[in-house]
């Protein structure tokens, strides 16, 4: 749980939460270990559908499947959403539209052609880029069009959310801070090339050497 | 472009947006045309998008689930919304057929129906108001628990231990993230479903002293189990185990071990 999310980690409390609440899960006495009495925040087991089956639910208008899924993604496109537009608001009013975007579009949805998390992380970066340059936000803005994503591992388990954190911090902290400011502003900010050299003032070949040299790094580092 | 980019980063570089004029165009057209290098570029995108883990993470707020639901909801309804109410008939015909029955009884109806209709809007107010009033709770509840489960996740001496299956036990696999300074554990993992009669029960092997119980939970079919624990801070934990027991768990390990994995 997320997102984590952390995406689906705001999934995980709330459902852990809802599982208190309606007694299904139990939790045990810890033995007198401490003077202070153990709070359980939860103790019942969760039931997970994988996103192709929630999709699939979503197909036949089941409400709970749309907020399993943004309970496990929401956390993560939150984070990049702020990130990029610095306006919680604003990343809000993103948030919500992709979601409701993808209850009204589900049965366009392919597994066969991409990963789901990898689609909505691509269209949150890709429309928050865009309302932050003053684009039209509508423009080319089909949720399931025709860009197929391939992430390299599934997001669906909060574990493997935690490890690619850490290990894709640590790759950018890793950078030479010229190589991390480059990548920064073409991710976070949408600038090209030759925007990157103007906003720094360094020569465009050595902007595309550094950007270039920090993927590589960053590839071999996210998959080593 | 005639054949394929000469090297891999490009399709990372086109995937960013960093690529411009000619250069953009080239490889744009190609991977119209070459599979292969779709593909290429389908994965350049991937790796692209796990660059927003790397950012600090943001809990949304609890009202956007609600303004979601909500747009939800009611593009349903407006779907299957029935036809609106018909008028009001017409009473003037005059019962009694003198002239001011046939202004009073009219009068007097109209207001029956005003004050039916105000007592329904209101009682339908005081529903919405509770129901508010129970979300309002709930969505604080939620985002408590949600800030802490972010803490957990992205503070850095938080441990991730993979529990191992034991041989000859139910298969399946689990990890636990633990963090003995804020006292809180999150448990993840595949079991096969335990007999109706036993339950699966997690536990902290302390470095010094018993072991302690962080959970008893039941395992369901094909689905992954979690749960969030609160536990006293400063447990320094030597490994981890989970034990199969009588239903609802016992407060010491009876049971044989099935998963377990030590704390590094």
């Amino acid at each position: 749980m997320r997102k984590l999310g952390c995406i689906r980690f705001a999934a995980i409390a709330q459902k852990a939460l809802r599982n208190k609440q309606s007694g299904a899960i139990r939790g045990t006495s810890l033995p007198r270990t401490s003077r202070e009495p153990l709070e359980q925040v939860s103790s019942e087991t969760e039931l997970r559908a994988s996103d192709a089956a929630l999709m699939a639910r979503m197909v036949q208008r089941d409400e709970a499947a749309l907020e399993a899924l943004y309970d496990r993604y929401a956390g993560l496109l939150s984070s990049v959403l702020n990130r990029i537009l610095r306006d919680t608001q604003a990343a809000e009013e993103i948030l919500q539209d992709i979601f409701y975007q993808l209850w009204r579009t589900a049965s366009q949805f392919d597994a066969s052609r991409g990963s789901l998390p990898g689609w909505l992380m691509v269209i949150a970066r890709n429309r928050a880029i865009s309302r932050l340059r003053h684009h039209n936000p509508a423009a080319g803005e089909e949720l399931f069009e025709n860009t197929l994503v391939l992430l390299p591992m599934s997001l669906e388990s909060a574990i493997t959310q935690k490890e690619l954190m850490g290990r894709v911090k640590g790759a950018m902290e890793a950078l030479p801070k010229e190589q991390r400011a480059a990548v920064e502003l073409a991710y976070f900010e949408g600038l090209t090339h030759s925007e990157i050299a103007e906003r720094t003032g360094d020569p465009l070949g050595t902007v595309k050497t550094r950007l270039r040299t920090a993927l590589e790094t960053l590839k071999r580092a996210m998959h080593p | 472009m005639n054949g394929h980019p000469t090297r891999e980063e490009d399709f990372d570089l086109y995937a960013l947006g960093a690529l411009e004029g000619d250069e953009k165009a080239a490889i744009g057209n190609h991977v119209a045309t070459c599979s292969s290098c779709a593909e290429k570029l389908a994965e350049a995108r991937g790796r692209l998008a796990l660059l927003a883990l790397a950012v600090p993470a943001v809990t949304p707020s609890p009202s956007v689930t609600t303004r979601l639901m909500n747009q939800v909801r009611s593009e349903k309804q407006g779907a299957t919304r029935a036809p609106a109410v018909s008028p009001v008939p017409d009473t003037t015909g005059g019962l009694f057929g003198r002239w001011w029955a046939a202004v009073l009884v009219p009068v007097g109806f109209a207001l029956a129906l005003a004050s039916f209709v105000l007592w329904t809007q209101n009682r339908r107010l005081d529903q919405q108001l509770a129901v508010l009033h129970e979300d309002m709770q709930r969505e604080q509840q939620q985002l408590q628990s949600a800030r802490e489960v972010a803490d957990l996740i992205n503070a850095r001496d938080t441990m991730i231990v993979p529990l191992a299956p034991q041989p000859g036990m139910p298969k399946g696999s689990a990890h636990v993230m633990y963090n003995a300074k804020m006292g809180m554990l999150m448990y993840e993992g595949q079991l096969e479903p335990n007999p109706a009669n036993k339950s699966y029960q997690l536990w902290i092997v302390p470095t010094q002293g018993n072991p302690i119980s962080a959970g008893v939970f039941n395992a369901a079919s094909t689905e992954t189990d979690h749960f969030l624990m609160k536990l006293p801070p400063g447990i320094a934990p030597k490994a981890f185990a989970v034990t199969l027991e009588p239903a609802g768990g016992r407060p010491a390990p009876t049971g044989p071990m099935v998963l377990v994995g030590a704390a590094s």
